[in-house]
């Protein structure tokens, strides 16, 4: 048993070398395959529409340049840009999220690429009869966003805006009624879709874009303008691509297309 | 030994280190969650105001969701072993649904059957319940998800159950429900044990049904599977101690399920 052991012993450790050997080059080929990966764009969930329809227009004036999008709560996306992964432009539904990154040194000096307000949507049938922003406090359940995604950072403000006018009951009353407090707009829309909740604040296009929700205007003084910004990221693999990209954002194209979605273009 | 005996060397081998690769792979990511965290950030998380309610809340339901599919189970769990129908053999499979479908898709399914414009939510909500975004909801998905594992290690331990051994019981005296409590669930109990524990197991780390269905709501339906979602957008050093308590808890339930039933067995077990 005890020479056997050791030859064992010797023979395990020369296969684990050999196996060791084999899956570093197969790591390495996987590494030099990123050259030819498409421009990664990191866009938060209300751009879920829009974002497409520029990624279009784009690569009709660069058909050379591969785009790829992925959708998320901004602070998700934050999140995963500083654990690394591989965005070569972000794009953030507010201030916040883009100044950490830019402190952090991952992205670099941001633009403004739009502006929207925000709204309130109730289900078609709308069965809790709200018909303006003070009637928010008819609602049973009302789906808001989590502190840190950028929707629920907005409404928060909305409501602290609305307790200056309305009295602070109103804003008790409603933060009362939010039974869930999801990670994206996406999610809160589809909550209002689905009937599961009477009421939520999100963007204008959110609103715009679904046809199984109505649109409630939220008064003025009460609202708050989002802003989105973009920002290239400190990752150099397409950084002229990235670039181009950057600056088809700014032109009046591109300010047509976010319009038609309930956007106000750059300015 | 036995095992260089039936197979060529080589292939032991081979065998020997693909399974430490996967051992490896299996266990390194909780090494590395526990030699990471410094334990200021593990104090630091357990002060955090999320952290209390969200366990509060994972182990409220998860106990809940835990007796409904001991009550409600057992009996079923009891029949699909004793019985030789054909229709035991398709609530089988039926019974195990819920492992092989996504958690996502059980959120959904359930929100098609209790939402408002589910299947029973409007009938639910003129009577005055309504399930959705509530403690209800999570326990719901929770027994879902967990109960197939509790009925599947109930049904296998009710097996060993010789039918004679009731019948022996019989004669000697007893009545069907003494010769069930004081024969047949002493013999299974190692077997009842670990289904329980593999269920509540589940239950706690039920995510996505819950998600869908139960909302995210601190204090009402975060648990803490939820609350290391969130946590995860504020501050991943937070969502790093939610994980290694969770983690920790399970890993106390395993070593749980592994050994009290074999110290119980040890002493009666006849050498060999």
């Amino acid at each position: 048993m005890t020479p056997r052991g050791r030859v064992d012993l010797r023979v395990r450790l020369l296969a684990l070398a050999a196996w060791i050997l084999a899956l570093g080059p197969a790591c390495s080929v996987a590494d030099r395959d990123g050259d030819r990966s498409p421009l990664s764009v990191f866009a938060p969930s209300s751009m879920t529409d829009v974002m497409p329809e520029l990624v279009t227009q784009f690569h009709r004036a660069h058909p050379d340049v591969a785009v790829e999008v992925t959708f998320a709560g901004s602070q998700i996306l934050r999140l995963q840009i500083e654990q690394g992964a591989a965005a070569d432009v972000f794009v953030s539904a507010n201030e916040s999220h883009m100044t950490a990154l830019a402190d952090g040194g991952h992205v670099a000096r941001p633009r403004r690429l739009a502006t929207t307000d925000l709204v309130i949507i109730v289900p078609l049938d709308n069965g809790a009869g709200i018909e303006q922003f003070e009637d928010l406090t008819r609602a049973e359940r009302i789906v808001s966003g989590t502190e840190h995604v950028p929707i629920g950072a907005y409404s928060d403000t909305v409501l602290n805006n609305a307790s200056q006018h309305l009295g602070s009951e109103f804003t008790v009353e409603v933060r009362r009624r939010i039974v869930s407090e999801e990670t994206n707009v996406r999610l809160i829309r589809a909550k209002v879709e689905l009937g599961e909740a009477d009421a939520a604040i999100v963007y204008r296009p959110d609103a715009l874009a679904s046809d199984r929700v109505r649109l409630i205007p939220i008064p003025e003084q009460y609202n708050v303008r989002a802003q989105f910004l973009v920002s290239r990221t400190a990752r150099n693999e397409h950084a002229s691509q990235a670039e181009q990209f950057l600056e088809f954002l700014s032109s009046p194209e591109s300010a047509a297309i976010l319009r038609a979605h309930g956007f106000t273009g750059a300015g | 030994m036995t095992n260089t005996r039936v197979l060529p060397t080589p292939i032991v081998r081979i065998g020997a280190l693909f399974s430490v690769t996967l051992i490896g792979l299996l266990v390194l990511p909780f090494v590395a969650m526990v030699v990471t965290t410094p334990i200021a950030d593990l104090r630091a998380g357990a002060a955090h105001p999320m952290f209390a309610p969200a366990l509060w809340v994972s182990l409220k339901t998860s106990m809940t969701s835990l007796s409904i599919t001991m009550v409600l189970g057992t009996p079923l769990a009891w029949w699909l072993a004793s019985s030789r129908s054909s229709a035991a053999r398709v609530i089988e499979v039926l019974v195990d649904l819920p492992i092989v479908i996504p958690p996502a898709v059980v959120g959904v399914a359930l929100l098609q059957t209790f939402g408002r414009q589910g299947l029973l939510g409007p009938s639910l909500e003129s009577l005055g319940v309504s399930v959705p975004f509530t403690g209800t909801a999570v326990v719901l998905a929770q027994v879902i998800v967990s109960s197939p594992f509790f009925i599947q290690a109930c049904a296998n331990a009710f097996r060993k159950v010789e039918p004679d051994m009731l019948l022996v019981a019989r004669t000697l005296g007893a009545s069907p429900s003494v010769a069930f409590t004081r024969v047949a669930i002493p013999i299974a109990l190692p077997g009842l044990l670990v289904g329980a524990s593999l269920c509540w197991a589940r239950a706690l780390g039920e995510f996505g049904a819950t998600l869908l269905f139960a909302g995210n709501m601190p204090g009402r339906t975060q648990t803490v599977p939820l609350a290391i979602f969130s946590a995860l957008e504020a501050d991943v050093r937070l969502a790093v101690v939610f994980s290694l308590v969770l983690a920790a808890v399970s890993t106390i339930l395993l070593v749980g399920i592994r050994f009290i039933p074999s110290l119980r067995r040890s002493p009666r077990r006849p050498p060999t």
